[in-house]
């Protein structure tokens, strides 16, 4: 196997280059000291991200002492290489390789999405033949080819570069997307003519060179010169790739990567991609609804502020208040919202966490995205990247195929992924237990002695030069038990680091923000006594000891562990102010709802899972009476009269934030404080038992799930998985369940219905349930540790079919 | 007629070589013999460099340079054999395969001792199905009769065969598309560097060798190295099988000293052209080479003197057309088989091949006009030379040489809409 | 299989032994194949379309590959070619209406000496004359059923 991106050593050599002199490190590519050099050499297959493969031959060049013109793609500088990117006889090579392309090129750059920004439109004007010769009648092959959810294929435009096939394999370690029969009968294609199903997909239109491979959402809707562009930081996950928002008379018409090296080495995942057309739906909100009864009606946006103020003022001075939410909004965004908690409300009862997550950052041993690059050894727990950090996972994929890291991935269920990686079985809870034991052999130096798998996974991490922990923050006890780890290895001269992906795109940013119950921003203790996390909130709340609750970005009626007590709470509570973009299942609870901006509507920052701060800007306006969510909370805050309190300006939000920080400064190697966590009782996990059909419920994440923003795109819902619950084929035999069958499991807090899934990956006496399903929420079934169990029964009524998923041949 | 004892033909026809007591009768395993007791296997990389065998795949490249190509890292290498014949006219390995298989697994133990290689595998063309079938007997007898295997001949080197069938392709005798296909991939060439000899088979050593070099090496070793260099022109020597196919009395393979003058192979052994005929064209080397012609027939078949009239000695594929032969419809035969054959990975050779085949198509039928025989005219320039492996370069030569030669004729398919040697084409053109 | 130094050099010969049972690669053949070799479905299906002695699809019974390229070209292979696709009523990679004939014209079979020649079911004939093919089809059509192109 070819190293990554080899070569490139530190010795310099050097060349001349269109008679300019220049000195370049050996084994440069030969199109990338052009670049140095100011030239360019016009490529279609070769890809920087990509290894050469020189198929297509447009980069031929003249290299002095050598008699045939040479690809610049794959070739490597040596010392005195005196190299000709323009002479007449790479022209002549450049206009055949052209001619050779338009042969059967269609010519319907007039309809192309591509067109404007098609290499093949480009090179053909600098380089290319008249049209001449290209009176060859065209070869025909397949048009509009349905490559599934997002994509759509011409096969006649292609031109065979290979650069989304090996996008697929090389990059997203997929491998579904091959080329079909050979010489110029080749297609693109994927097996038996399927869907082309990928995470990833979107990214195959951006490398595309030509119009071949489009976006079904981005399909005829804009010329590329009529595009405003504006950067942006994807907030659908920790992990905060860059990207470009492109807008069309303030309508958002597609998005595009910006790559940055260190976040996302130039790619997006396709939620990100793709999440921006639930905007434009009738789902969106766009007016401020207050309650009338049973019902939600369009009131004013100083009514509903005037309600908030009316109710919030006297809860908040009995004491008798919370505020939830802050992972979804931007850094200065959460900031304003502590802040409205504390020096409005007067009350420490703020908290941004609606998952199981508890910490977002590592107290120690903080790492970088690029420390999964050279990492010799990967220990995932508890988070599950493929899911959930898709990028991130792009990374690890990398490391793991081309950089020989090892993977390990500890976890209650065997996880699916496209690399190769060692599967450590653990039983919920036992995961601390085993980052002690494994402490104490690395600590002992048994590593080499003893047995079982303690030692063996003791023994690799004792091999390992450098260790990266990814996991979700989660559990404390074992998250404190890997700090321990971690420093008996570091003690042992490995280097180690921890990545924490976040349950909530800024989870780390609210964190850091303050919206924690003991900690301010910058993670300085709270001033006065810590107040309730989420969890006892919504037990105040459902037990009628909270008056009134103000959430923002957040949806705990799906995503809360305990979804009874959350859906209680939240039903209980006198009163329920949300500020949403869509009606959540938490929102269609509340008496006011304020609509807010996306993203895309404003400016600010948010930090990603390093805590890394990245801004982002402002791609098109809101509508009229939707505000950002710092503009609504600066607006309840001067109905309450404590206008001076919260600023709804992002930059002096910001200063406010940055001051605090830097008035928390801590010295190195201190421990990150840590937020104040909910005693959990440990999981309640029972054994199946057949006559009664009792499963242990794990949920299992799905990038597509999620009430918000996602449940209402059009762009996206045919990517959306269906409910389904997936049982052991032991266990499907013994109770009686059928692929395919509905099936209502019913636990604690209710029941729902799903499709049944039979496979090994569950254990036995499990039931993996799809988490964060608005048609399904898996939470009725949960307590507060995440788990849960149900009873499984055939469903009674078969529920109305979604063909979403099917894909027109 | 000229008369030369056959070396790598010797008994063919006459005995079954198939057999190994037969085999040995006739000479075979004197030089296994000899060589796992007596020789190093420096001195038999020394013995066949110093013969100047050149490599018989198509390349003509040294066989002893190759072999000693190999990095000494320890790393295991490969010795693969190309029995993948596929070029059009070339039928020679077909045969060495079927009638003296034998032969090729002493020189495939030979050669894997020389080059100290832990495996050899067999790459046999899918359609060879008899041929594989009788090789695979002959595999195991000699593995019966202790000449394959472990411990060989009590030497302490082990040497094993792996048969790998084809499933389709001309391109796979291009040897590092052949080791893709091996490895179970499309068999699409590799770019290069790295070369076999560094990251061949499974990435490690390899050397690829066609099955008559392989079959010259037991020679070499019995009769020495000067006797075999001594066989004609001294930098391209020694017995060559020539297939010879087309236009003649006794098409068949004739196996000659290398620098035989073409007309001599073609009076002497291929009994010449067919009553009333005059020479047209010959493609002395296989559907890559370009033509020679009959003012041509002086010239010695062997890699330099072809070299010099502009073709190539090749894989020995030797078509010999004559005056009723159709330029315009010999040339869209040879270039629709690299239409065909064609992986398709780069695009002249993708598409220019494709384009070509169109037009002489066209021009054939009828359909063509001057511009089409303007771009046969300039198409070389920017579909020769520009490909990732030879396959590209394959296209044009024969094409070309015939067009330069008889230029008239394809201009006659254009003024005459049709084909002037098909006759109910010409009296509607007339 | 194991003899194989890699897991996917074992792809073709087992595809090439699927092939021997079924007649052509079905898509289970190419769904097992992944599994063994562990890599995906569409990358078996890429590997079985590059080869033209591996069959995607159903094909007859018997399998002619007649050469057409140009020492079987100079013999008059182009006269046996139209004879035989009249013969079988089928067009050039066609097969026969009543599913037992394949005809493929193929590419230098390396047997130019005996031209034209063509294979039935991978066995080579020789110097085949019009005449001499609808012999050949009378023997084909009253062999026995068997799996087209056998390995061994
Ligand atoms: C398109 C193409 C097809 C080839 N086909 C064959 C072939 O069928 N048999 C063969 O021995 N060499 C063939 N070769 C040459 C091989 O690549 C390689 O040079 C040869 O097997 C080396 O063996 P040698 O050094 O013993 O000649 C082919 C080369 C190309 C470019
Ligand atoms: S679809 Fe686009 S990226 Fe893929 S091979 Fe064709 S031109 Fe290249
Ligand atoms: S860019 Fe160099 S060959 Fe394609």
């Amino acid at each position: 196997m070819s190293a990554d991106r080899p070569a490139a050593s530190r010795r310099m050599v050097n060349v001349v280059i269109d008679g300019s002199a220049l000195s370049v490190p050996e084994g440069t590519l030969v199109v990338e000291a052009a670049k140095l050099a100011g030239t360019s050499v016009p490529v279609y297959c070769y890809h920087p991200k990509m290894d050469p493969v020189g198929l297509c031959r447009i980069c031929l060049v003249e290299i002095e002492k050598t008699p045939k013109l040479q690809i610049a793609c794959a070739t490597r500088v040596t010392e005195g290489m005196v190299v000709h990117t323009s002479s007449e006889r790479v022209a002549q090579a450049r206009n055949g390789v052209l001619e050779f392309l338009l042969l059967n090129h269609p010519l319907d750059c007039p309809i192309c999405d591509k067109g404007g920004e098609c290499d093949l439109q480009d090179f053909t004007m600098s380089y290319g033949p008249g049209l001449s010769r290209l009176t060859e009648p065209k070869l025909h092959k397949p048009k509009r080819v349905d490559l599934g959810p997002t994509i759509v294929l011409d096969e006649e435009r292609c031109i065979l570069c290979r650069r989304c096939t090996r996008f697929d394999d090389e990059i997203a370690q997929e491998r579904n997307l091959v080329v079909i029969d050979r010489g110029h009968r080749s297609l693109i294609g994927t097996s038996d003519g399927g869907p082309y199903r990928s995470y990833f997909s979107g990214n195959t239109t951006e490398i595309c060179p030509v119009g071949a491979l489009t976006s079904k959402a981005y399909r005829f809707r804009a010329r590329p010169w009529d595009l405003t562009h504006a950067d942006s930081v994807c907030a659908q996950c920790s992990v905060g790739c860059n990207f470009r928002i492109d807008s069309r008379f303030g309508r958002i018409m597609r998005t595009f990567t910006r790559e940055n090296l260190e976040i996302d080495d130039g790619w997006i995942c396709d939620r990100g991609r793709y999440t921006f057309n639930y905007l434009y739906e009738p789902t969106r909100l766009r007016r401020p609804l207050m309650r009338r009864g049973d019902d939600l009606a369009e009131c004013s946006l100083d009514d509903a502020a005037a309600l908030c103020a009316e109710k919030l003022g006297p809860a908040a001075r009995a004491g008798r208040v919370g505020v939830i939410g802050g992972g979804r909004l931007s850094d200065e965004e959460a900031f304003a919202l502590q802040a409205f908690a504390r020096q409005v409300l007067g009350t420490n009862n703020i908290d941004y966490r609606v998952h199981l997550q508890k910490f977002a950052s590592p107290a120690r041993f903080g790492a970088r995205l690029i420390d999964i690059d050279d990492a010799s050894l990967v220990l995932m727990f508890g988070a599950y990247t493929p899911e959930q950090a898709p990028i991130l996972d792009l990374r690890l994929r990398r490391a793991v195929a081309r950089h020989h890291t090892q993977l390990m991935y500890i976890g209650p269920y065997r996880p699916h992924l496209p690399v190769e990686a060692q599967y450590v079985e653990y039983t919920p809870g036992a995961i601390a237990d085993l980052m002690m034991q494994l402490a104490d052999t690395v600590h002992q130096g048994r590593t080499e002695s003893g047995d079982g798998f303690v030692a063996d996974i003791a023994r690799r991490l004792a091999q390992a030069e450098k260790i990266i922990a990814v996991h979700n923050g989660r559990d404390p006890a074992s998250v404190s038990a890997l700090d321990r780890l971690l420093e008996t290895l570091a003690g042992y001269n490995h280097r180690v680091g921890v990545l924490v992906v976040g349950s909530q795109g800024n989870a780390r940013g609210a964190e850091a923000a303050g919206c924690v119950p003991n900690l301010g921003p910058g993670y300085a203790p709270c001033s006065g006594e810590a107040g309730m996390t989420t969890g006892e909130m919504l037990k105040a709340a459902a037990d009628g000891a909270l008056d009134a609750l103000f959430i923002a970005g957040a949806n705990p009626a799906l995503t809360f562990a305990d979804g009874a007590l959350a859906r209680r709470a939240l039903e209980n509570v006198p009163f329920l102010a949300v500020a949403e973009q869509v009606l959540t299942e938490t929102a269609a609870l509340a008496d006011i709802v304020f609509p807010t901006a996306s993203f895309a509507e404003k400016r600010g920052h948010v930090t990603n899972l390093e805590g890394r701060r990245q801004a982002f800007g402002q791609a098109v306006e809101p509508p009229v009476d939707v505000l950002s969510d710092a503009e609504i909370i600066a607006l309840v805050a001067r109905a309450m009269g404590h206008a001076e309190s919260v600023s709804p300006q992002p930059a002096a939000l910001l200063a406010g934030l940055v001051r605090a920080e830097s008035a928390a400064e801590r010295s190195v190697g201190d421990l990150l404080p840590r937020a104040k966590v909910d005693a959990v009782q440990p999981a309640a996990v029972e054994k199946v038992d057949a006559t009664h059909r009792t499963f242990t419920i794990i949920p299992v994440p799905h990038l597509y799930s999620g009430g918000g923003a996602v449940a209402h795109d059009p762009g996206t819902a045919p990517m959306r998985p269906r409910p389904y619950a997936i049982v052991n084929p032991e266990d499907a035999a013994r109770v009686g369940v059928v692929p395919g069958e509905r099936l209502t499991l019913s636990g604690s807090g209710g029941s729902i219905d799903v499709e049944a899934r039979v496979g090994p990956q569950a254990p036995v006496g499990v039931a993996l349930v799809l988490a964060d399903m608005p048609e399904a929420p898996a939470n009725k079934l949960l307590d507060a540790s995440g788990f849960g169990t149900a009873t499984i029964s055939k469903a009674a009524s078969v529920p109305e079919q979604r063909s979403l998923e099917r894909v027109s041949a | 007629m000229a008369t030369f004892e056959p070396v790598l033909t010797k008994g063919v026809g006459q005995l079954d070589l198939t057999d190994v007591a037969a085999y040995r009768k006739n000479g075979g395993f004197v030089a296994l013999e000899k060589a796992l007791k007596d020789m190093t296997p420096e001195s038999i990389i020394a013995e066949v460099t110093a013969s100047n065998l050149r490599g018989r795949g198509g390349a003509g490249f040294p066989t002893g340079k190759k072999w000693g190509f190999l990095p000494k890292d320890g790393r295991p290498r490969y010795l693969v054999c190309n029995c993948d014949e596929a070029e059009p006219g070339t039928f020679k390995d077909h045969m060495l395969l079927e009638q003296t298989p034998l032969q090729l697994i002493e020189g495939l133990i030979l050669s894997a001792y020389a080059i100290n290689a832990a495996h050899i595998v067999v790459y046999i063309r899918g359609e060879f199905l008899e041929g594989y079938r009788i090789f695979m007997r002959a595999l195991s007898a000699a593995r019966e009769a202790g000449y394959v295997g472990d411990n060989l001949l009590g030497s302490g080197y082990s040497a094993d065969i792996l048969v790998h069938r084809g499933a389709g392709a001309y391109i796979c005798g291009e040897e590092t598309a052949m080791l893709e296909s091996i490895e179970g991939k499309r068999g699409e060439p590799r770019l290069k560097p790295p070369f076999p000899a560094n990251a061949g088979l499974f990435g490690m050593p390899t050397v690829v060798n066609n099955v008559e070099t392989l079959c010259c090496i037991p020679h070499i070793l019995t009769r020495g190295a000067a006797w075999f260099a001594s066989i004609g022109p001294p930098k391209s020597p020694g017995p060559k099988i020539i297939s010879v196919s087309g236009q003649v009395q006794k098409p068949g393979n004739y196996e000659i000293p290398m620098g035989l003058p073409a007309g001599e192979l073609l009076q002497d052994y291929a009994g010449g052209l067919l009553p009333g005929r005059t020479l047209k064209a010959i493609q002395p080397g296989g559907g890559s080479s370009a033509a020679i012609f009959a003012e041509d027939l002086h010239t010695g078949i062997d890699y330099d003197s072809l070299a010099a009239k502009q073709t190539m000695l090749g894989s020995g594929g030797f078509v010999v057309m004559d005056d009723t032969t159709c330029m315009v419809r010999a040339s869209m035969t040879l270039v629709r088989f690299f239409e065909y054959e064609s992986c398709g990975q780069c695009t002249p050779c993708r598409e220019g091949g494709q384009w070509v085949h169109r037009i002489l198509r066209r021009l054939e039928a009828g359909e063509g006009s001057d511009a089409d025989l303007l771009v046969l005219n300039t198409i070389n320039d920017t579909l020769t030379g520009t490909n990732l492996c030879p396959l590209g370069d394959s296209i044009m030569p024969f094409l070309l040489s015939v067009l330069r030669r008889f230029p008239q004729e394809f201009a006659e398919h254009v003024t005459l809409a049709g084909c002037p040697f098909d006759p109910a084409r010409r009296m509607v053109a007339a | 299989m194991a003899e194989h130094g890699d897991a996917q050099a074992a792809l073709i010969p087992f595809l090439q032994y699927c092939q021997e049972q079924d007649g052509y690669v079905t898509q289970q053949a190419v769904s097992d194949a992944a599994a063994l070799t562990g890599i995906t479905d569409g990358e078996v299906e890429s590997i079985v379309s590059f080869y033209s002695l591996l069959f995607q699809h159903p094909v007859g019974k018997h399998i002619i590959h007649a050469c057409r390229t140009l020492s079987c070209m100079l013999g008059g292979a182009d006269r046996l070619h139209e004879h035989i696709r009249r013969r079988l009523g089928v067009r050039n990679g066609e097969t026969s209406a009543d599913g037992e004939f394949t005809y493929q014209e193929v590419e230098c079979l390396a047997a130019c000496d005996k031209a034209p020649c063509l294979q039935h079911n991978l066995q080579f004939h020789y110097n085949v004359t019009p005449e001499e093919f609808d012999r050949l089809l009378e023997t084909w059509r009253a062999q026995p059923a068997g799996a087209a192109l056998p390995a061994e």
